[in-house]
């Protein structure tokens, strides 16, 4: 008597849905985000070593296989941070006093402070330096 | 039962992705976009990071990051089924993490 | 449309068999089933076991989405069968399997074992240090504290969050969505004290750190408890007192 069939295991999961698919994606931005990382660090070292050596890293950058790059990272580092703030509510719900703050508030508030600091460092960056 | 550690990794892979969520995409913009189109010039981004608290602001976003990511990986990793082999995985990941933020001190002190 | 009209249309339904006695595989089997425009996908299965075939297994209850004992792959995705309806699926073939992730004991009956052992395991309900007497009347509790906690508290253990949950598919030991958003329900509950009880286990790798937050766990929940916030909020509350604990001294109010 064979009895019960035992469950079963596959790694296909994240194929099964769209769903499923995205959350590989907003994991996958992980890889994007560690990338990204060392451009920054790579920039910041030819800044740092002085003009000459940043030129020569301005003529990489400038290459457009990088600026294909940098638009992958960007997609991906939006999609991260798109998936990020949308989870915020629920990892972190606001009470203040007896009052539920509303997720969708929640999340339009985090995505408001987010377009500040993004203009301010933008400001920093083109005008104030 | 074993208390988990993961609490002091997951405090950091959060703070990271709070900071990544944050600062990259603006950054991605500057970066990539901006400083090869010429918007940027060297004075510019050289008065920036000349500043010991944007460097500190490097560090930290290359460090909390670094760090997010490779929690994020590990993690990631384990569930595409490589359970058998999680904790090789995870000291692979935290030590590459590691690596990459004290090259991040080096770049900015 | 008539009922005589819609009675000559039919739907195939691909039907998951496995008998535990003969079967060493499972298989599918297709089925004619009429087309009611009000039918669910439970209905089709009663009237085949009805009509058809009457060994065809299968656990139903109440059939208005209360029970939770009619949890099935509908399609490869999980569902209470009582709330699928047909017009969702059409035109068809219908695949109906048991919940993904656990045990077949036979056609689409699961074996629950694991998830009833996980379910106790977390002691899912109100502990106190001491039983208030009776005569001091019952343990009250303000609509704000009810409102902590109430979200969690709708679950009907129809186990659709760990057919959809990848973690559990792959973690034996993973305790999983529901039971972990029911142990949060009652430690966020005003009236008990039994916090310090679950956590060993709940605060373990087995726990909620298994948990990617991959979040269909909360998109199939049929009563919208919200498994995958139920864990975030726990791994915030896990984390802060990991790092209280380190603390050389205890923060005021902080000494549960």
């Amino acid at each position: 008597m064979p009895g019960p069939l035992p469950r079963t295991k596959s790694n296909d999961w994240w194929n099964r849905r769209w769903a499923y698919r995205l959350v590989l994606l907003r994991e996958l931005s992980a890889f994007a985000v560690a990338g990204y990382l060392v451009l920054l660090l790579l920039l910041v070292a030819s800044v740092r070593e002085g003009e000459s050596a940043f030129e020569g890293h301005l003529d990489v950058l400038k290459h457009p296989l990088l600026w294909i790059v940098h638009a992958l990272l960007l997609g991906l580092a939006q999609f991260h941070t798109a998936t990020w703030f949308r989870l915020v509510p629920k990892a972190m719900p606001l009470k203040l006093g007896g009052w539920r703050v509303p997720g969708e508030l929640l999340i339009a508030g985090v995505n408001g402070a987010w377009l500040v600091v993004s203009v301010v460092v933008l400001v920093i960056f083109l005008v104030a330096a | 039962m074993r208390p988990s550690n993961e609490p002091f990794f997951w405090a950091i892979f959060s703070a990271g992705g709070m900071i990544v969520a944050f600062l990259l995409p603006v950054l991605i913009i500057i970066t990539g976009f901006v400083v090869p189109a010429g918007g940027v010039e060297f004075e510019q981004l050289d008065n920036v990071f000349g500043n010991p608290l944007a460097r500190l602001i490097v560090f930290g976003v290359a460090f909390l990051g670094f760090f997010h990511a490779a929690h994020r990986i590990r993690h990631l990793l384990k569930d595409l089924g490589l359970r058998s082999i999680a904790t090789p995985i995870a000291a692979l990941c935290y030590l590459g993490a590691l690596a990459g933020a004290i090259w991040a001190a080096t770049v900015v002190i | 449309m008539t009922s005589e009209a819609t009675a000559t249309r039919t739907v195939t339904l691909e039907v998951f068999r496995y008998h535990p006695d003969t079967d060493t595989e499972p298989s599918y089997q297709s089925f004619e089933v009429p087309y009611r425009e009000e039918w669910v996908v439970l209905d089709a299965l009663n009237w085949l076991k009805d009509e058809v075939d009457g060994t065809l297994s299968y656990r139903w209850s109440c059939r208005m989405g209360v029970c939770g004992s009619c949890g099935m792959m509908v399609n490869g995705y999980p569902r209470l069968t009582c709330n699928a309806f047909l017009r969702e699926f059409m035109p068809g073939p219908i695949r109906v399997e048991p919940l993904r992730g656990f045990p077949v004991e036979r056609d689409m009956v699961t074996v629950l074992d694991d998830f009833m052992e996980k379910l106790t395991d977390v002691k899912p309900w109100i502990i106190r240090d001491e039983e208030q007497p009776i005569e001091e009347g019952e343990y009250r509790q303000s609509p704000s504290q009810l409102a902590d906690f109430k979200q969690f508290s709708m679950c009907i253990n129809c186990m659709l969050c760990y057919a959809a949950c990848p973690v559990y598919e792959h973690e034996d030991e993973f305790i999983g969505p529901a039971a972990l958003a029911l142990a949060q329900r009652y430690n966020l509950d005003s009236r008990d004290e039994g916090n310090a009880q679950r956590q060993e286990l709940i605060w373990s790798d087995e726990g909620i750190w298994d948990c990617t937050f991959i979040g269909e766990c909360s998109t199939v929940c049929p009563k919208h408890v919200d498994p995958a916030a139920a864990i975030q909020q726990a791994k915030v509350e896990a984390t802060n007192n990991f790092f209280i604990s380190l603390l050389p001294f205890t923060p005021p109010g902080m000494g549960r």
